[in-house]
């Protein structure tokens, strides 16, 4: 199959389209904007339904109702439209229905500014709405992985019936990379089940609800969940190790454009003979923490471990549970659409040896 | 006014030149790389970012090399530039009047919406007074084919109300890019030209592509193209990199490129040119 260039926004629409889903509700903001200016072009070639909502609040209910009647759907946008999309995620997480959201994080806090951060980490790891529920987050590195992601997010979203979440910084979203796409044409719509609201003539009502009366069953609704995200922990981490690590004297922790900042400086101070790795989270939750935690204990007895983020320390507390206090931390961090660079990263690395 | 370039890239007879393309057909890095060629030939040239539909990746993060080579640019000044407001600066419609000995370049954002702000220039724009070329990317999803390009033609000139007057072949896959991918989209702008009536004014090749043999039966001029809208993750550049880092000073203590990037990065001839 040729490959296209495509902007990463762009890249994810496709992705989608791809992976059937052809519904998308959602409302522009900088750094994500492609992402409905391509849906909107592309989405009416293929039959699919296009919505421009009025506000992040409005897209998040109409994907609550859409997934509801049980049709692959998207949504998009950037940091402070994710905030207005809490109370709703937690509510299609509650109902347990399949959704994906993309968030092309920009710095913050506030209005903060239109270039890229990474400080979105604890909204999107930490279930940024109220009540006991996760999120799967997966954080692409690359355009290509962008698309892979988006294919993946839709099977999880389905095979868990739970929202997924695409997490990249403006980079991702706003660069330009070679793509390929896995499969041709528009992908397959969800298969049939036992709880979409289909129209129920000639069979029992289905309910969508989150509203439990009775503490006893909302408790054991709790439990079902917890059990769920158990079983997604177990089995649904991805991770990448660069560079080598067993006997490494120092191990980098980051994801995202900062992972192939890490990596250019990784390729550096490698041809002047220091040995140093990368481990590079690519489900953001569950957190690779049992395949982290092998990689540091695989280095050099006390060989640090430096997390590198496009905000002010986030991931680092994921870090930190995953060492489980077998190893020294250190931290280096931009924020507000600083980005350091891999010349400020080898550097720090060199000051820890 | 004829550039003296090796291959000249000929604005004729007129010193006013505009980019348009389809989103992501690389008007930015031919913008830049033009203006750099030209002002090293000697001519005395203006830049005017007048991107206002990107966020990131825009002409005006090559402000301080393009200084660095004598090109005046034109951008929004100070935190301005960093804004996805869409501020068109009144000295743009300056450029648009001829000056002796200068070419003036206008670098606009993507389709139709990037071009409708060439629309509000069009009572100083009269037919033949101004050039205005149509980049094409055949590597792009929308412009693979000559109908694809013709379409988004259609939809530029309707948004400017103004006429394409020639093309410039850009179709590349940044690192990927092959002499097939070269050659694919000079056979893509050459059948553009004939079922458009149009001039290829330039077909930009990556200049470590552009010696190659295989490249010998492109009979338009070849603009040899620098990357200079960079990833962060490439080291050893202080401008550019989406915007991030704007304001920044370079890193104190550069380390050296990664082989891997050497090909692309150790030109030279921006070495020497960062004012700071």
């Amino acid at each position: 199959m040729t490959k296209v260039l495509m902007k990463g926004n762009e890249a994810l629409g496709e992705a989608a389209i791809r992976a059937g889903c052809v519904h998308f509700f959602g409302y522009p903001i900088t750094p994500q904007t492609e992402v409905p200016e391509y849906l909107v072009k592309r989405l009416p070639e293929v039959g699919g339904v296009f919505v421009q909502a009025e506000s992040e609040i409005a897209s998040i209910n109409m994907i609550y109702g859409a997934a509801g009647t049980g049709v692959k759907c998207l949504t998009s946008s950037s940091s402070p439209g994710i905030s207005l999309m809490a109370e709703g995620l937690s509510y299609i997480a509650a109902c347990e229905l399949p959704c994906v959201l993309i968030n092309i994080m920009r710095a913050g806090p506030g209005l903060g500014g239109i270039l890229p951060a990474q400080s979105d980490y604890h909204q999107a790891t930490r279930g940024h709405g109220h009540g006991d529920y996760q999120l799967i987050v997966l954080a692409p590195a690359s355009v290509q992985e962008a698309v892979d992601l988006m294919m993946l997010a839709f099977d999880l979203s389905e095979r868990y019936r739970n929202p997924v979440m695409v997490c990249a910084d403006g980079m991702i979203g706003q660069m330009m990379e070679p793509v390929e796409f896995p499969t041709e044409g528009a992908g397959e719509p969800m298969a049939e089940n036992e709880w979409a609201l289909t129209g129920c003539e000639g069979r029992e009502r289905r309910i969508v609800n989150s509203l439990y009366l009775s503490p006893e069953d909302l408790n054991e609704h709790n439990k079902k969940l917890k059990a769920k995200y158990d079983l997604i922990a177990e089995k649904e981490t991805r991770h990448e190790v660069y560079g080598e690590h067993e006997g490494a004297d120092i191990l980098v922790v980051a994801f995202g454009t900062m992972a192939r900042i890490v990596k250019s400086a990784i390729d550096d101070l490698q041809s002047e003979g220091v040995k140093v790795a990368l481990f590079r989270p690519i489900t953001l939750k569950p957190w690779p923490y049992k395949a982290g935690r092998a990689t540091m204990d695989a280095l050099a007895p006390d060989a640090p471990v430096l997390t590198v983020e496009m905000s002010m320390g986030q991931m680092i507390d994921d870090v930190r549970l995953c060492a489980d206090g077998s190893r020294r931390h250190e931290f280096l961090g931009e924020a507000g659409g600083v980005v350091p660079s891999p010349e400020e990263v080898a550097a720090k690395i060199k000051s820890l040896l | 006014m004829s550039p003296a370039a090796p291959q000249p890239i000929r604005a004729p007879g007129e010193q006013l030149v505009i980019l348009v393309g389809a989103y992501g057909s690389g008007k930015t890095e031919v913008a830049v790389n033009l203006a750099i060629r030209w002002a090293r030939a000697g001519l005395r040239v203006k830049l005017a970012d007048l991107d206002l539909v990107n966020p990131y990746f825009r002409s005006r993060e090559q402000q301080r090399v393009m200084e660095g080579h004598g090109v005046h640019v034109v951008v929004p000044p100070g935190k301005l530039a960093g804004a996805d407001l869409p501020i068109v600066l009144p000295e743009v419609v300056g450029l648009l009047q001829p000056e002796p000995d200068t070419i003036s370049l206008l670098d606009v954002g993507g389709d139709e919406v990037g071009a409708r702000v060439l629309g509000s220039f069009r009572p100083n724009l009269h037919e033949g007074a101004y050039e205005l070329w149509q980049v094409v990317n055949g590597s792009r999803p929308f412009t693979a084919n000559p109908a694809g390009c013709h379409a988004i033609r259609a939809e530029l000139e309707a948004a400017s109300r103004l006429r394409v007057t020639g093309l410039v072949g850009n179709t590349h896959l940044i690192d990927e890019t092959e002499v097939e991918t070269v050659l694919g989209g000079w056979r893509l702008v050459e059948q553009v030209a004939k079922e458009s009536g149009l001039p290829v004014r330039a077909v930009g090749i990556r200049n470590e592509l552009a010696a190659d043999p295989a490249l010998a039966e492109i009979t338009a001029p070849v603009l040899e193209l620098d990357r200079r809208m960079l990833p962060p993750w490439i080291p050893g550049q202080s401008d550019g990199h989406g915007g991030c880092n704007r304001d920044r000073k370079p890193a104190p203590r550069p380390i050296g490129v990664p082989p891997r990037l050497r090909a692309q990065d150790s030109r030279g001839e921006v070495d020497g040119v960062h004012p700071d």
